[in-house]
């Protein structure tokens, strides 16, 4: 295990070490630079993982308190909990299914697509799909995508048997188990999947593509990984000429530390990332580092999501094989008539009773709850994720009174739906229904949105500084030496699940920053 | 530990309201005992919850001229629907849609197998074994341009 040094000032400190953070630290090993990966969590490992919703769900999830506002039915259901991210080494690519759609090339241009939308704050990214693209191709080869670049689809589980012949009858054509990040046969020295059915609880198996599993133990091989488990950076500090200098982080024993840097990247969520910059306040940057726009925080995305239930008199058992191997992607096309802009996709879900009875009527109890369980092993389940508005007001901001404890003030979620994402969602849970009922369903039922996995948008790549707060390479537009490598840098949100697109950026920026620190270190 | 404040009496009514509130005629009592055993266990942790717990179960018991416990399932429901948002009520509410659910002998009665690791998987346990649908295929052709 390699450690170095806290006043080492040559190495680059990674903040969180999920799809963001522990794709570019590993790039960054592989390039010889020397990598500190300071993550707030535990290092849990497949032994360790629980095939039990919710003793997983303890062992993983980011509980730290955090507080929510605005008129989304979150804020009702889970006032506490507006998010389900992991705080552990791998992130919440330890939770994460897998579902890995590409961006399409209109969803890099939104503002000019769909138009000036009143009460949205909508931005073209300041880079199109065509440059992207190879670092989509090199994102699917590392995670082992299916349906990609030779790697085989994962044959059709019960849920997706429900799922594809309903599409089919509806007459819907893009219908597939994947594009998947889950081995359908051994790759990069990781098993085939062997359908336990137990992804969102850490995948004891391997066989999904996580930085747990894959890109720490490639960094660390390097011996360039410095990776320090439950180490929760509260602070970046930065010089008097505006470069970033280091970090200040409690270790596990709650001792403050410094670590020195070259560079600082920040990939905690776009939760924890804004915090942590309106956490490192001074007198040079008064609202927060790197917040001369005021966007630190602002056009907060989630995805518009619903999920729809189909019951049947015969048996499906959802809960066998990969929760989410199922998409179909008609409805993530460009068509603005459907009297909603963006689109969205559906994708195949499954949750066990426990978290079933708790996510299908927050909240409810009687026989309206115990009918839908009642009918379990014949229930069927699809999610539905499409692109929402971003709003200026929907932020992550500090809360006034909370904190958590360290003794930080912890994030306030504030989101109120915008009205293109009510059509929307009302669109998708209709026509999710349908699907179900084109292959017999006696009843279907729609569960509101869980909090949010998907967290997207809240330090905005932007041409021009004053629209955003990083650049096309996620370099912060006030401090030359801080990067953001997480979904945080998010324009828009597009309709695919974001976690493709943000290994790709990372992959891209870590390039950059080992072309622009050759130039410093060298 | 649950606190000796609680009698017999309050928890024979909580199991009677755990089920009224997730009445499934198959389930047997114990599940129903074992998720109002893990209320009293919170109860004793919360000295505030405790309290709204015994003074919640007394007032259900005192709504008709019986018992809770002894009250129809129609009636004991319609009973409950009067407590629906109290902080009693709702967090009897929380606590046992998590374990109630969480308990493997519940899991049995639903046909969940829970945890398959162990047994490796259900690659070779029918995850595919749905058999009134036909194949449907598993790839499309042609990516789509839109
Ligand atoms: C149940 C579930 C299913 C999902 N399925 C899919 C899917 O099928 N497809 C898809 O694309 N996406 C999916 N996602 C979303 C996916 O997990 C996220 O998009 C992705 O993990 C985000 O990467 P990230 O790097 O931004 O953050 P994360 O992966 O969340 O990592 C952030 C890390 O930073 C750490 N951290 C935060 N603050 C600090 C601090 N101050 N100091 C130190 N460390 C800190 C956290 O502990 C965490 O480990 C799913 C999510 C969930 C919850």
């Amino acid at each position: 295990m390699t450690r170095f040094e806290y006043d080492d000032s040559d190495v680059v400190v990674v903040v969180g070490s999920g799809a963001g953070g522990g794709t570019v630290a590993n790039e960054l090993c592989q390039r010889g630079f020397k990598t500190v990966v300071l993550e707030a969590g535990p290092h849990l490992t497949g032994e360790d993982y629980h095939q039990d919703e919710w003793p997983a769900f303890g062992q993983m999830a980011w509980s730290d308190p955090r507080t929510t506002s605005g008129s989304w039915q979150v804020a009702t259901d889970f006032p506490g909990l507006p998010a389900w991210l992991v705080k552990a080494v791998g992130g919440t690519t330890t939770h994460w299914a897998g579902a890995c759609p590409r961006f399409k090339a209109h969803e890099f241009a939104a503002r000019s697509t769909y138009g000036d939308l009143d009460g949205a704050s909508l931005l073209d990214w300041p880079i199109a799909l065509s440059e992207l693209a190879p670092y989509y191709d090199k994102a699917e080869i590392k995670m082992g995508v299916t349906h990609r670049h030779g790697r085989p689809p994962l044959p059709a589980n019960n849920n997706y048997k429900v799922f594809a012949n309903g599409a089919e009858k509806l007459g819907y054509r893009y219908y597939s188990t994947g594009p998947y990040a889950t081995n359908a046969e051994p790759y990069d020295g990781r098993p085939a999947s062997i359908q336990d059915g137990f992804n969102f609880q850490g995948d004891k198996n391997g066989s999904k593509w996580s930085t747990l599993v894959a890109e720490l133990p490639k960094a660390e091989k390097t011996g360039n990984l410095d990776l320090r488990p439950d180490s929760h950076v509260a602070q970046i500090e930065h010089d008097a000429t505006g470069r970033a200098t280091g970090v200040l982080y409690v270790d596990r024993n709650g001792t403050l530390r410094r670590q020195r840097a070259a560079v600082v990247c920040v990939a905690g969520n776009s939760i924890e990332t804004p915090r942590l910059l309106l956490l490192s306040g001074s007198a040079q940057h008064p609202d927060g580092l790197a917040n001369s726009s005021g966007q630190v925080g602002r056009n907060y995305m989630r995805h518009t999501t619903g999920t729809v239930w189909g019951q049947f008199d015969k048996p499906v058992k959802m809960w066998r094989g990969e929760t989410m191997a199922g998409v179909i992607a008609d409805e993530s096309r460009l068509d603005t008539d459907r009297g909603f802009v963006g689109g969205y996709y559906m994708e195949t879900i499954s949750l066990g009773p426990a978290f079933l009875a708790k996510f299908i009527a927050p909240g409810r109890w009687g026989e309206p709850v115990t009918e839908l369980l009642d009918g379990y092993r014949n229930t069927a389940g699809m999610w539905i994720i499409g692109e929402d508005m971003p709003r200026a007001d929907n932020r992550v901001s500090l809360s006034g009174e909370t904190v958590d404890q360290h003794g930080l003030p912890v994030a306030n979620v504030h989101f109120d739906d915008h009205p293109n994402d009510v059509a929307m969602r009302r669109h998708g849970q209709r026509q999710g229904a349908a699907v179900y009922n084109a292959v017999g369903a006696q009843k279907t039922i729609e569960t509101p949105p869980y909090p949010s996995t998907h967290n997207l948008g809240t330090c905005r790549m932007s041409q021009r500084p004053r629209d955003g707060v990083v650049d096309r390479f996620g370099r912060a537009h006030d401090v030359p030496n801080l990067f953001i490598s997480d979904g945080s840098v998010f324009t828009t949100g597009a309709a695919a699940n974001p976690t493709l697109t943000i290994v790709a950026l990372a992959t891209r920026q870590a390039e950059y920053i080992a072309t622009e620190l050759h130039k410093t270190l060298t | 530990m649950g606190s000796t404040l609680l009698t017999a009496q309050h928890r024979q009514t909580l199991v009677n309201v755990v089920y009224a509130a997730f009445p499934h005629r198959t389930f047997p009592r114990g599940p129903y005992e074992r998720a109002a055993d893990a209320v009293i266990d919170q109860a004793g942790k919360d000295p505030r919850f405790l309290a709204q717990l015994m003074q919640g179960l007394t007032d259900l018991d005192a709504q008709r001229d019986v018992p809770f416990a002894e009250l129809d399932a129609d009636v004991a429901a319609a009973v409950l629907r009067g407590a629906d948002g109290t902080p009693f009520l709702t967090a009897i509410v929380d606590s046992v849609v998590v374990t109630l659910y969480s308990d493997p002998e519940v899991w049995e009665l639903l046909g969940y197998e829970g945890p398959s690791f162990d047994k490796g998987g259900y690659l070779h346990r029918g995850f595919d074994d749905l058999d009134w649908l036909p194949d449907p295929r598993i790839e499309h052709e042609e990516e789509m341009t839109a």
